[in-house]
């Protein structure tokens, strides 16, 4: 059954990879090493803070997309093409095939991540930035993220059309950013119902803010462990519970 | 799930099972599918009333047999297949495989082969990375993955074409390399979902030659088709459905029979002759030769007038309805 899942992953990798989509993730990183150029001439002191800002930006920014674009088509377009029943037509249970092809696209985010992480990390150092295990950690989180977002799309692409899951997914992303910010406003507090609701929401779906330390990088500041154990427990667990969610569902799913 | 060394399958719906069970024929055939009382209904949306695309609809397919699941455009035979394939389940009913093919829902898929309609793959692959990729599933080591498709490829004309990336192919290539990948692992049962549409008339004898050498091999070939004369060529049985029901199940050769006309055709050189027998029509004077139209009854009191006036017979023939035919009478019945 291993064996499955890794064609089912290496395929899917290989379909993804030859659409060229990490073009974009090449394009972004030349934007990163001109722009650190440019940071240099016109910033004072810290050229390379602003080479990590930009560089950890970008690099959750198109991880964020490929997981948003690609995994919303992820599934219905294996349904739309009919591929879908080439590959479970043979001895393949539909656990396998759903999971290998999330493993697959998991695969290009990590590349797109390497990429865009190697570089940064190279500006900024080239220009006397330092490498530590925070700048780490928020590359590694940000995975997580992406990873979240893409189980997100993929779990709600199997009730939703391409547009209303990509859609759909982006107003979670956003609004799981924001969701911690929007509770500490005064209009918030002083509403009781609105508070209890965005609590329920914070159960419910998805915290990406927890997942978010680039504000922590720049800045310098500090983070206990028992935070950053919590919020990586957080982002497992949920993406674990969101894949099984997926599996379940699509063993279920009419593929019609 | 195993339940007394017999795969059951219970899906969505706890009515639908598919189980393996020894299954005789009266005349002794094995069965590879029993297809028992299944219906389908499919909803649009909430408020739409329930389409029903299948009803109460049971066949049986032959181990070893060619037979043609034959029915107009949504008449259900891609909802059967579908359900066959465990792609959708059914509101209720059951099937059965043959144990031939195994007891556990991966033995059998290992001996099915099947092609779905219009087929389009994965654009960015080569077709050798996509028949490495499916004979993989299939459970093959990569030399027989090889070795079917050097014996194969050339056969379907698209062993020059193996390097390409899947969206250089034609329509009739993806479908050529789409029956490859059906027939790479060797099954026992082929199903295939309107194999021949879309192909120009060389690709499609090529295909139909391919298909009858499967058969002859003694696999089961399953295949749907709107094109009443391929199957009519090729099939031995024909399933015949019609808005989501069962209107014929059996021999192609028998239900050619049951619509024979009692008439012959009878063709005289020249236009002097004129039967004498009551049950005639001209049917057209072309040329120098008259043609008839004659009941079997009196056939053989026509050819003693014929031999008794000389008449110059130049043709005798028993009408035989073809299956176009007879599919577009129970139609339109």
């Amino acid at each position: 059954m291993l064996n499955k899942l890794f064609l089912i992953s290496f395929y899917t990798f290989k379909e993804i990879f030859k659409s060229k989509v990490l073009l974009i993730t090449l394009f972004i990183g030349i934007a990163l090493m001109v722009i650190t150029y440019v940071a240099t001439e016109f910033t004072y002191g810290t050229p390379e803070k602003v080479a990590l800002d930009f560089g950890l930006g970008m690099l959750s920014f198109s991880s964020l997309g490929i997981s948003l674009f690609l995994g919303a088509t992820l599934l219905p377009n294996e349904i739309n093409s009919r591929t879908v029943y080439t590959v479970i037509s043979r001895p393949v249970p539909r656990w396998v095939f759903i999971l290998g092809k999330v493993l697959g696209l998991s695969a290009i985010l990590f590349i797109n991540v390497f990429i865009l992480s190697v570089m940064t990390l190279a500006c900024s150092s080239l220009l006397g930035g330092e490498i530590n295990a925070m700048t780490i950690l928020a590359i590694v989180f940000n995975c997580l993220e992406s990873i979240l977002l893409l189980l997100v799309v993929v779990f709600l692409s199997l009730f939703l059309n391409t547009t209303l899951s990509t859609v759909v997914s982006l107003f979670i992303l956003i609004l799981g950013h924001a969701i911690k910010e929007t509770q500490t406003t005064t209009f918030v507090k002083e509403r009781v119902y609105l508070n209890t609701l965005l609590e329920f929401y914070h159960m419910v779906l998805p915290g990406f803010y927890k997942l978010n330390l680039k504000d922590f990088v720049i800045y310098k500041q500090t983070l206990d462990g028992t935070y950053l154990l919590s919020s990586f427990a957080y982002g497992t667990f949920y993406s674990l519970f969101l894949l099984f969610m997926i599996i379940f569902i699509f063993n279920k799913k009419n593929l019609d | 799930m195993k339940v007394d060394g017999t795969y059951k399958k219970k899906g969505g719906n706890e009515n639908q099972e598919i189980s393996v069970a020894k299954l005789r024929l009266n005349h002794n055939d094995f069965i590879m599918l029993k297809f028992k009382e299944i219906t389908k209904t499919f909803k649009t949306d909430l408020t739409a009333q329930a389409f029903k695309a299948l009803d109460q609809v049971s066949f049986e397919i032959p181990e070893g047999s060619m037979v043609g699941f034959l029915g107009a455009n949504g008449a259900g035979k891609t909802t059967s297949i579908k359900i066959i394939m465990d792609f959708i389940r059914a509101d209720s009913g059951s099937m059965e495989f043959s144990p031939k093919l195994g007891s556990t829902r991966s033995e059998i898929f290992k001996k099915i082969g099947f092609l779905p309609e219009r087929p389009y793959f994965y654009p960015n692959l080569t077709g050798r990375e996509f028949l490495y990729f499916l004979g993989g599933l299939s459970e093959l080591r990569k030399s027989e993955i090889e070795q079917n498709m050097t014996k194969w490829a050339p056969r379907f004309k698209i062993d020059h074409a193996l390097n390409r990336p899947l969206k250089t192919y034609s329509k009739g290539m993806l479908q050529r390399i789409g029956f490859l990948s059906t027939i790479l692992h060797d099954p026992e049962f082929v199903i295939l979902d309107e194999p021949i549409s879309g192909l120009d008339p060389i690709g499609r004898k090529e295909l139909k030659d391919v298909i009858v050498e499967i058969h002859r091999a003694g696999k089961t070939v399953f295949f749907s088709s709107h094109i009443v004369s391929d199957i009519e060529e090729i099939c031995d049985r024909v399933i015949f459905l019609q808005n989501g029901k069962l209107v014929y199940d059996g021999g192609v050769q028998a239900l050619l029979d049951s619509h024979e006309k009692k008439d012959y055709l009878v063709k005289i050189m020249g236009h002097d002759f004129t039967p004498a027998t009551k049950h005639h029509s001209l049917v057209k004077l072309a040329g120098n030769i008259t043609t008839f139209l004659i009941h079997r009854n009196e056939k053989d009191e026509l050819l003693k007038e014929i031999l008794e006036k000389k008449a110059d017979l130049i043709g005798l023939e028993l009408i035989k309805p073809t299956l176009e035919e007879i599919f577009y009478h129970i139609r339109s019945n």
